[in-house]
């Protein structure tokens, strides 16, 4: 393995992603899959207006809001996490992920439980084009938050080794990278609730 | 990418705190909405508005594109427009 | 050559550029058997030239692959390889099966061929690209599993690499797949929706693991940018292609009978199937542009950036422009499907096998790179192959709409064969761009013969 050569000292550049850029990539490809399938949702409803509408209904606000505070919280952590490597304080870092990683299990403990009532009502991909639509959305979503979760228990097990803090570049590099990674499963579910279970 | 030199980024735990609550507040607000069972052009617009709100606070302090190259900044932020606006159209077209 | 097993690459890597020249003939005489139905009839019928021609382009690939991962897998490990015997003794195995294969699709009538071997005992023949006779399919199935027996036995003995892990991952799969292919429901629909998990999963999904591992391989060795820098791009490369690619299936389950959900879930994944293909040209040419040495070997480089930008444009672009649901209504089974197909295995597979040929090549036969004289010839025939490709998907594009709409959109439909008739031109224009890319072939052939000033391994 080629080791990392380091440049003399460059001048610090004011703009940088957080992260690396093959992740970023990434998130751009995710995003674009996440707006063609919300765009691909509201111009079916718009041809289904009122079958939408009822549907809808049946759907459990409370565990969607609630989900979102979930995921919501989650990022915040993930963001203290990032923000006690930055500063040095290594042995903060693995905790707030460790907090992020439960509000993340807690989300998918609901969906769980909401997924159970719809599948134990007989709902299936074939319903109804809402429910298609519904079930697909967010199982999507589901999956990219269970990556989302190996990820953060990923750099748990490097945080608890003290890896994060501002003298290892590498290290700071990834952990920017997976938190911008979770940052984005939230991101899309800030979309996804209001529009699948309250726009109407 | 590689060569890699750390660029520290501005920490400011007071501001995550308070988008977080903001954060927070919005979503109640959006569930609110929905418990009124708010409909129609004005509602869906309120809830559209909050939510891109919320969507631009995530990606410009949580995911600190704040700081980022211009280009990245508007990729991200061009998405959530776009997002927007399709679903906005889509609602504007099933208006009865 | 820094591992003397190694040298087992290079049978390999001859039958694959012999079986090549084989599809191409195969594939002129079926060109021209568009526009003159009874060439060399009975001789070679046109459904004979065209599973010979589409089987020869399998098996060439397989060949490359397994070359491949024979130079690949010893290098990138340290070690040697667990059995060159074996790898040997399967080389000659494969060869002789492959051969009398194609030997029995020439001289006996196809439905004969089945009774011969077996088809009635296990019914797996008759079927696109998986017409081979059930003895050869379980041939297919020993060679595949002793080979990754092999390969699997030199990584676990050795150094353990992304690029490594990414290729077993892809070989693996190429393995469990084609086992699909013993699978035959008699309902037609289960039939159709499985035969996909052996040709779908293959192109569009192992096998652009394969595609990936060996771009990579090949862009470490003559960029000489960190294996870590490129390790990350291949890992953004795989996931991307796997997501899209697996559930890109869907683009298969339109209108075979499957649920309507299909119709979504498969334009959704299969749309963003480009992506991944766009990141491998994105990361070919940053790679090269940040190259931390000059590697002689020019040829090898050339065709590392061709595979990018011609897989995307072949499988990405083209393959986009008919994978919406509400497009392939219309498109479905068209001469747009043929353009794809063609520009898409040139330029995702043909491409990158050639690639590792030329960049090990030279060095199993104990130089750093050929001459220059023998590397402007390899360009020239990087050229003429690729502009040919080019040139052939896009009379075939021309044709496809031309028969979509004469003989799908218009209100008044003409027959199939009327259209066929219509759209001759095109093929024309086809054959003869064919010839061209054999000429590109011949020309890759004999940059191997050419001597000249060499540099040194």
């Amino acid at each position: 393995m080629e080791a990392n050569v380091t440049l003399p000292l460059q001048k610090p550049v004011a703009r940088h992603l957080p992260g690396d850029l093959a992740i970023w990539f990434f998130i751009a490809a995710e995003l674009l899959a996440f707006c063609v399938f919300f765009a691909a949702y509201a111009f079916t409803r718009a041809k289904h207006v009122e079958l939408f509408n009822a549907e809808q209904l049946t759907l459990d606000r409370n565990a969607g809001a609630l989900n979102t505070i979930l995921l919501l919280t989650a990022s915040y952590f993930v963001v203290r996490a990032v923000q006690a490597a930055e500063a040095g304080l290594k042995d903060k870092v693995a905790p707030w992920l460790a907090a992020g990683f439960l509000c993340g299990s807690g989300f998918v403990a609901v969906k769980v439980t909401e997924y159970a009532d719809k599948l134990g009502a007989g709902i299936t991909l074939s319903t109804s084009p809402f429910y298609m639509f519904y079930l697909s959305l967010t199982f999507f979503h589901f999956m990219h938050v269970l990556l989302g979760l190996v990820i953060l228990a990923i750099l748990w097990f490097h945080a608890r080794r003290g890896n994060y803090g501002p003298d290892n570049a590498t290290a700071m590099n990834n952990l920017h990278s997976g938190a911008s990674y979770w940052h984005m499963v939230d991101l899309v579910w800030i979309i996804l609730f209001p529009l699948v279970y309250v726009l109407r | 990418m590689e060569n890699l030199t750390h660029t520290p980024v501005p920490v400011d735990t007071r501001r995550s705190t308070l988008v977080w609550l903001a954060l927070i507040a919005a979503t109640l607000a959006t569930w609110g909405l929905g418990e009124e069972g708010a409909s129609g052009p004005t509602a869906v617009a309120a809830l559209l508005a909050i939510a891109a709100l919320k969507s631009r606070a995530v990606i410009l302090d949580f995911m600190g594109l704040r700081h980022a190259p211009l280009l990245w900044k508007g990729i991200v932020l061009g998405w959530l427009a776009l997002v927007c606006t399709l679903i906005a159209l889509a609602y504007w077209k099933g208006m009865p | 050559m820094q591992y003397k097993s190694q040298a087992v690459a290079k049978p390999y890597f001859i039958a694959a550029i012999g079986l090549f020249l084989g599809q191409i003939l195969f594939g002129l005489i079926m060109g021209l058997q568009y526009v003159i139905g009874d060439f060399l009839f009975p001789l070679i019928p046109f459904n004979v030239a065209r599973m010979v021609h589409t089987n020869l382009l399998i098996v060439w690939l397989l060949f490359g692959f397994m070359g491949a991962a024979y130079y690949m897998i010893p290098e990138e490990s340290e070690t040697e390889l667990f059995s060159p015997k074996l790898a040997l003794a399967l080389f000659w195995i494969f060869l002789v099966a492959g051969a009398l294969t194609i030997v029995g699709y020439l001289a006996v009538p196809y439905a004969t061929l089945a009774e011969l071997t077996g088809n009635d005992i296990l019914e797996t023949m008759g079927r696109e690209f998986l017409e081979q006779p059930l003895v050869t399919k379980i041939g297919i199935v020993i060679v595949a599993l002793a080979f990754l027996f092999n390969i699997t036995m030199t990584v676990l003995k050795g150094r353990k690499t992304s690029i490594t892990v990414v290729l077993l991952l892809g070989l693996w799969g190429l393995a469990i797949f084609f086992l699909f292919s013993f699978y035959n429901p008699t309902n037609l629909v289960m039939d159709k929706f499985y035969w996909w998990w052996t040709v779908h999963l293959w192109v569009e999904g192992v096998w652009e693991l394969i595609l990936g591992a060996l771009l990579a391989f090949v862009l470490i060795k003559v960029t000489g940018v960190d294996r870590e820098v490129i390790e990350k791009w291949l890992y953004v490369i795989i996931t991307l292609s796997l997501v899209t690619g697996l559930i890109g299936t869907g683009h298969h389950y339109y209108w075979i009978g499957t649920p309507e959900y299909w119709q979504w879930w498969g334009s959704v994944f299969s749309a963003l199937e480009p992506i991944p293909f766009f990141a491998m040209t994105v990361f070919a040419f940053n790679m090269v542009n940040r190259r931390r040495r000059e590697h002689p070997n020019k040829a090898a480089t050339l065709w590392a950036l061709g595979t990018g930008v011609m897989a995307f444009l072949g499988a990405g672009v083209w393959g986009f422009l008919h994978t919406l649901a509400p497009v392939n209504y219309y498109t479905h089974g068209t001469q747009i499907t043929a353009a794809h197909g063609h520009m898409a295995f040139y330029g995702a597979y043909a491409m990158v096998v050639l690639c590792i040929i030329s960049y090990a090549m030279p060095i199993l036969r104990g130089r750093a790179a050929n001459s220059n004289k023998a590397q402007v010839v390899e360009m020239w025939s990087f050229w003429l192959m690729t502009i040919a490709i080019v040139f052939i998907t896009l009379f075939l594009t021309a044709a496809g709409i031309l028969q979509v709409w004469l003989q799908r959109v218009s209100d008044t439909p003409l027959p199939f064969m009327v259209v066929q008739d219509k759209v001759a031109l095109f093929y024309w224009m086809r054959e003869w761009t064919g010839v061209v890319f054999l000429i590109g072939l011949v020309l890759y052939i004999a940059s191997f013969f050419i001597k000249g000033e060499e540099k040194a391994a």
